[in-house]
């Protein structure tokens, strides 16, 4: 490989945003043929570096080499043109078209009559087959789960002709492990053609599986360069963190007290189909499923965003929960597994992080400055969040610390109750064990949580009880003593679910 | 932690840059002053400036509501009309039922509010879109002070004789007199631009509004009565252009069904010109400030250049593009 003669030269990027140095002299070579995974930590410039090579946004400094001559990319369109295609970490799909006009999106082929969408949607339905599912290519995009959408982004992007270099922004964060396999397929056949990759994620035994070579960045400099066999695990979460963490699957609390926080007696809506469930204080209890097996339409239900037949109760009291603000009252808190739909990005990070807690911090209608200052600068030190000051808008932040934001909106409100969808999504592996942390000490206080999840490992990690979904039913709830084991976890949920 | 990045303010070409840079609009507004000062003798005198100040007053003050409209990623098209309702109603109540100016005032405004409420509750629970719903009271609501007045001024020559009296003193003064030479529609203007400022940056309301313009379903989900918030905005918006509709009155010393025609368009340039996104979630009122000052100044400038008023129409319709323009570009290169 180091004979041939790499297909993109970066030579000392620099990008500085207003307080923020993203990027330091960065420089990296991407050959043909390789898959390159990108690590670092949250807000460490990986995106920064993406968007750079992409034509999004131009470098302060620096120089960049495409096949050896030297290109300035002015606009994404040229960089497009030159060969190169980015999977945005954020989804940026158009949400009334269509699967197929999505990922055929700007370059429809022209038939007799004006655009062959007869070839379009059979192209489509053959790109989505790779990943075994089964969705209409005609149905709007909005309609899809964040995981289908991600699906339908690779798509569009690996489904361009004359693609020589594929930058893929997390493209694995809302998948499970099924498609995961497939996407990691799709990536060799990429790489078979002679393409370069660059691969980016925050699990990094799947960076190292797929990748051939790794490159660390901290704080927007480059630490190393490497080939994969000479790394592992532990030495990548060092290089990035500066600090060692040891996995501790601690002592989980199997016996909760018998105080049901939340109990569910034969909840119907959409997919789910009579679902029985009680939450106790104190415990986390996980519900772990594949991909369209129910988990979110649960978590929608019991916050208020979608209607149910069934009965529901808080602390032993029946309660009808048919808006947010029904839930709230209940004392529950909701956290999306699309952080688009709960951030308001024009808005501060600290007034995200105070949204839900208007009251709290305003006195007969007047906001509090001071309060809600204090508020969010406590979770901001807490969770660890990248930013320069709370006011700077949440936009502007990473991807990974604009999910820790939301999470500070309900470790700052302090329900009774806790439903967090993937809530690790995005977020790097040193802030995952923070996060865990920061979760099971809330429990301490007797709240209880619904932890969304669809890592086995994960699952194992932070359950003190662990419920199966599978086709909109919970099938099996299993305590997680020592015995229980990820291959047990994968075997109860079965199969593929065609969606 | 990432220190922030000290600014320190040094005049050199690239300062001067980066300062009209941020300024926007109110670059826009300061070229106006110093050509306008340039090419009329007039224009910088006290009295043409209190002019400006009395002519851009109403527009200002229903511009404060309209802010607040697309702060929270709504529109209200219906603002003229309410104004003109509200005023008609207050002057008939005045003029021919003899009423007092308090009870005339309050019924103006009471009724320019319900209007903005209805307006709310359409959009709100009736799920119909902002646009829409304003657009009906546009027309629907111009009909009904039509209807009240007859299509005739209030007070008319005719009318004037043979009934009851003229409007209020009080009336005229709110919309003609000066507080130690300051015009009172000035004044008014300044209290409600304070007003607004005050809700949308210092209350939980304020916040909401602008949660809700910026992410609907962030803001329900985090508990935020959406609903509720926009109900609200929309009756703020008919209660500021009931009080608008009084000053107009005043100012006129007459209501009729026809006034403040197109004021809706005006305001919403205003608060377009001052930079608050029409898709809702940011802005504030200190650039529709600017916004309605740099409409009152190029409609006064104009005119003490005799430009010819189609000509006006012309020249005007550009400016707010270019300044619009301009202030977009200046975000763009801003933001990266
Ligand atoms: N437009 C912007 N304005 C200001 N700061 C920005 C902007 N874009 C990125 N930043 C800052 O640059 C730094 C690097 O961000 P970047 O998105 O590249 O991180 P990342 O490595 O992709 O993180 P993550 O894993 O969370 O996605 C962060 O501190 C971020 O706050
Ligand atoms: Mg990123």
């Amino acid at each position: 490989m180091v004979t041939r003669n790499p297909v993109l030269v970066l030579k000392d990027i620099c990008k500085e945003f207003p307080g923020v140095k993203a990027l330091n002299n960065v420089s990296l070579e991407l050959y043909p043929g390789e898959v390159h995974a990108l690590l670092g930590e949250n807000g460490a410039g990986k995106s920064t570096l993406m968007k750079i090579i992409s034509g999004i946004i131009e470098p302060d400094s620096g120089e960049m080499y495409l096949d050896g001559r030297k290109v300035q990319f002015k606009s994404p369109k040229e960089a497009m043109e030159a060969g190169v295609a980015l999977v945005h970490q954020e989804l940026s799909l158009v949400p009334s078209l269509s699967v197929g006009e999505n990922i055929f999106l700007g370059r429809w082929p022209q038939g007799r009559w004006g655009v062959n969408w007869s070839y379009v949607y059979r192209e489509a339905r053959e790109l989505m087959r790779k990943f075994d599912i089964d969705v209409d290519p005609r149905v709007p995009v909005r309609n899809l789960g964040v995981a289908e959408q991600q699906i339908v982004e690779i798509l569009k992007a690996v489904s361009q002709p004359h693609v020589k270099i594929l930058l893929l922004d997390e493209p694995t964060s809302a998948l499970t492990e099924h498609e995961v396999e497939r996407l990691f397929k799709l990536l060799s056949d990429i790489k078979a053609e002679g393409k370069a990759i660059v691969f980016i994620s925050h699990k990094i035994d799947e960076a190292l599986k797929i990748s051939d070579r790794v490159t660390i960045i901290k704080d927007g400099e480059k630490v190393i360069t490497e080939e994969k066999g000479n790394l592992t695990e532990k030495d990548v979460i060092y290089y990035m963190t500066g600090k060692m963490f040891e996995s501790n699957v601690s002592s989980h609390n199997a016996d909760p007290g018998r105080k049901a926080v939340l109990s569910v007696r034969g909840l119907s809506a959409g997919i789910l189909k009579g679902v029985d469930l009680d939450v106790y204080a104190g415990e986390i209890l996980v519900i772990f499923g594949i991909l369209g097996s129910g988990r979110s339409t649960l978590a929608r239900v019991l916050f208020g965003l979608q209607e149910y037949r069934g009965e529901v109760f808080v602390e032993g009291e029946r309660v009808e929960i048919r808006s947010p603000l029904d839930a709230i009252r209940c004392g529950i808190g909701y956290l999306p597994e699309d952080r688009r739909k709960a951030l308001v990005f024009q808005l501060s990070v600290g007034a995200n992080i105070t949204l839900a807690s208007l009251r709290e911090i305003s006195r007969k209608g007047l906001l509090m400055f001071d309060k809600e200052k204090e508020l969010a600068e406590r979770f901001i030190d807490e969770l660890r969040i990248r930013t320069s000051n709370s006011r700077k808008r949440v936009t502007h932040l990473s991807g990974g610390n604009q999910q820790k934001v939301l999470f500070a909106r309900w470790l700052a409100k302090s329900p009774k109750i806790l439903i967090l969808d993937e809530p690790t999504r995005g977020i790097d592996v040193g802030a995952k064990f923070e996060i865990r942390e920061i979760v099971k000490n809330i429990t301490k206080e007797g709240k209880a949580v619904l932890y969304i999840t669809s890592e086995a490992l994960e699952a194992l990690e932070v359950g003190d009880r662990i419920a199966i979904m599978r086709g909109g039913k919970i099938t099996k709830i299993l305590p997680n003593d020592r015995q229980l084991s990820k291959s047990d976890l994968l075997a109860e949920v079965g199969g593929v679910v065609k969606v | 932690m990432i220190d922030r990045v000290e600014e320190k303010v040094k005049i050199t070409p690239k300062n001067i840059g980066t300062l009209v840079l941020k300024g926007g609009s109110f670059f826009g507004l300061i070229s106006l002053v110093v050509a306008f000062s340039i090419l009329s003798p007039f224009f910088l005198t006290l009295n043409n400036w209190l002019n400006i100040l009395r002519q851009v007053a109403v527009l200002l003050i229903v511009a404060c509501a309209q802010t607040m409209v697309i702060v929270s990623a709504g529109i209200d098209l219906s603002v003229g009309s309410t104004l003109a309702l509200g005023g008609c109603l207050a002057a008939v109540a005045m003029s021919y039922w003899g009423w007092p100016f308090l009870l005339g005032a309050l019924l103006g405004v009471t009724v320019s509010a319900l209007v903005g409420f209805a307006n709310g509750v359409i959009i709100a629970k009736g799920r119909i879109p902002d646009f829409i719903s304003t657009l009906g009271m546009l027309g629907a609501v111009r009909g009904i002070a039509l209807l009240i007045t007859g299509g005739l001024p209030v007070p008319s020559h005719f009318t004037a004789t043979t009934l009851r009296g003229y409007l209020p003193r009080v009336l005229i003064w709110l919309g003609s007199g000066d507080i130690g030479g300051v015009p009172v529609p000035a004044v008014i203007a300044g209290v409600m631009v304070i007003i607004t400022w005050f809700i949308l940056s210092r209350t939980a309301f304020g916040r909401s509004i602008y949660a809700v313009g910026g992410n609907r379903e962030a803001a329900r989900e985090s508990g935020i009565n959406v609903d509720g918030v926009k109900i609200l905005v929309y009756t703020l918006s008919g209660l500021y252009a009931g009080i608008a509709g009084l000053v107009l009155v005043g100012r006129m010393n007459s209501a009729n069904a026809l006034m403040a025609e197109g004021l809706e368009l005006q305001t919403i340039a205003a608060v377009v010109i001052g930079g608050t996104n029409l898709f809702g979630g940011e802005g504030g009122i200190l650039g529709t400030l600017i916004g309605g000052l740099l409409i009152g100044v190029l409609g006064n400038g104009l005119n003490l250049l005799d430009v010819e008023p189609f000509w006006q129409r012309v020249v005007n319709g550009f400016i707010i593009i270019a300044v619009v323009v301009f202030d977009q570009w200046r975000r763009r290169k801003i933001s990266t």
